[in-house]
């Protein structure tokens, strides 16, 4: 996601300094984020380059700034957030093309990586369970959507096994074109 | 991969004296007169006390078949499966219905609860046909289960989760040794679903053996620490979970790009 306009969506309620910025950003995404206050710091600065923040106030207590929203930074977060994500699926994990090519240099059988994929799965629906239950124990509704989301997608990610596994996938030999 | 999955070495619930085996199939083969759907092709397989055990397969995988098979519902076609050190291919068909009402206990997808008696009478049937007044036990289960208010009512009168915690009601009120669940969930909405496989997460807790027989690897994940997968008649993967406290951030990450230029 765009750390951009997650600043810009935190400023919307408050003027923050940068520091609170990244406890407000933790505090509704559960610890599942890792930026850094230096990241946070330099995004600032860009925003109040390009006109979209602005300082609130004076610097105070040992040089703290706060920052609010001006009303580019206002229409430039309703535009993003109006806007669906559409642009191209992201897949950002080895194993599409980990397969893909296990499949052209193995030429042969996949059931066994394939199998042990699945088990990866498995443990992160397990992991994924008890972390959603966690933070709905602790109130944490945010993060226990976010989980939702993740619990969602690793099960579309398990059936895809499943199907490969059940088209004998591999094992008709790599195409080479 | 990044080494923290590690399976095969975590066991879930158990006796004090490790684990005890309640069930074992031995090269289990289940054939149908004219097709293959729901044949098992030798299985074997052993299943500890205080387990809750998934088995995960496709439609026509063989899962209900095995579920099927540990009730005493069906007989293999080869192959033997004990049940609490009772070698089920020993007793005839007095002997194996005793079995299932003495020590088995079934839940299905659509509850199948007898129309004209209300949901106590229809909690009581199995004791009943033991010969056994269990009211003190259905009182119990009534309780624990959240459906006293509703005991006097017909099952037509019953939501779909009140009437599935009838149909739990029912599997235990003989204290079965095995608890089997076929898709107990297939028949409810997610909220209500969730409802009652807390409900069994509940009473494994308490001990009991549950082997659950479902499509939804959200719900067994989530429940069962063991996960056995089923696909053309045989077991293609047995997977014992781990349950380890993790940081949010070790099990899920939100990526972050920074502002460009």
């Amino acid at each position: 996601m765009s750390l951009k306009y997650g600043v810009l969506g935190l400023l919307k309620g408050e003027p923050l300094h940068g520091y609170e910025v990244k406890n407000r950003f933790e505090a509704m995404l559960g610890g599942t984020w890792d930026v850094n206050i230096g990241q946070i710091y330099t995004t600032l600065q860009r925003l109040e380059r390009d006109g979209l923040v602005r300082p609130a106030g004076p610097r105070g207590d040992r040089g703290k700034q706060l920052y609010e929203l001006s009303p580019e930074g206002q229409k430039a977060l309703d535009q993003w957030l109006a806007q669906p994500d559409s642009g191209p699926q992201q897949l950002h994990e080895d194993i599409y093309v980990k397969l893909l090519l296990a499949a052209r240099i193995a030429n042969g059988d996949l059931q066994g990586m394939l199998a042990r994929q699945k088990r990866a799965y498995l443990q992160r629906l397990r992991d994924l369970n008890r972390l959603e239950e966690r933070a709905r124990r602790d109130g944490r509704l945010d993060l226990a959507r976010l989980v939702r989301g993740a619990l969602l997608h690793t099960e579309a990610d398990l059936k895809w096994m499943d199907e490969l596994s059940s088209e004998r996938f591999g094992t008709e030999g790599a195409k080479t074109e | 991969m990044d080494g923290r999955i590690v399976v095969g070495t975590f066991r879930d619930g158990g006796g004090e004296n490790g684990m005890s085996e309640l069930v074992r199939l031995t090269d289990v083969t289940k054939v149908y007169q004219g097709g293959l759907t729901g044949a098992l092709n030798g299985i074997s397989v052993s299943i500890e006390k205080g387990e809750f055990t998934a088995i995960m397969g496709p439609s026509g995988s063989g899962k209900s078949t095995m579920l099927n098979l540990v009730a005493g519902l069906d007989r293999p076609t080869s192959g033997t499966i004990a049940v609490g050190g009772t070698d089920l291919g020993k007793l005839g068909e007095a002997g194996l219905a005793r079995f299932r009402r003495d020590h088995i206990g079934f839940v299905f997808q659509f509850f199948y609860l007898l129309p004209n008696l209300t949901a106590l009478e229809n909690i009581l049937i199995p004791a009943q046909l033991m010969g056994n007044v269990a009211t003190a036990r259905a009182a119990e289960l009534l309780d624990q289960l959240g459906i006293t208010d509703v005991a006097d009512r017909y099952p037509a009168r019953l939501s779909g989760g009140q009437q599935q915690r009838v149909a739990v009601a029912r599997a235990l009120i003989n204290n079965p040794m095995l608890l089997l669940a076929d898709e107990p969930t297939g028949a409810l909405d997610t909220h209500t679903g969730e409802q009652v496989m807390e409900l069994l997460a509940g009473l494994h807790r308490q001990g009991q053996t549950i082997l659950l027989v479902t499509h939804d690897a959200k719900l067994a994940t989530r429940h069962a620490a063991r996960v056995i997968s089923v696909m053309d008649g045989k077991i293609v993967d047995d997977a014992r979970l781990e349950s380890p406290e993790r940081a949010p951030s070790d099990v899920i990450r939100v990526r972050t790009e920074e502002v460009s230029r």
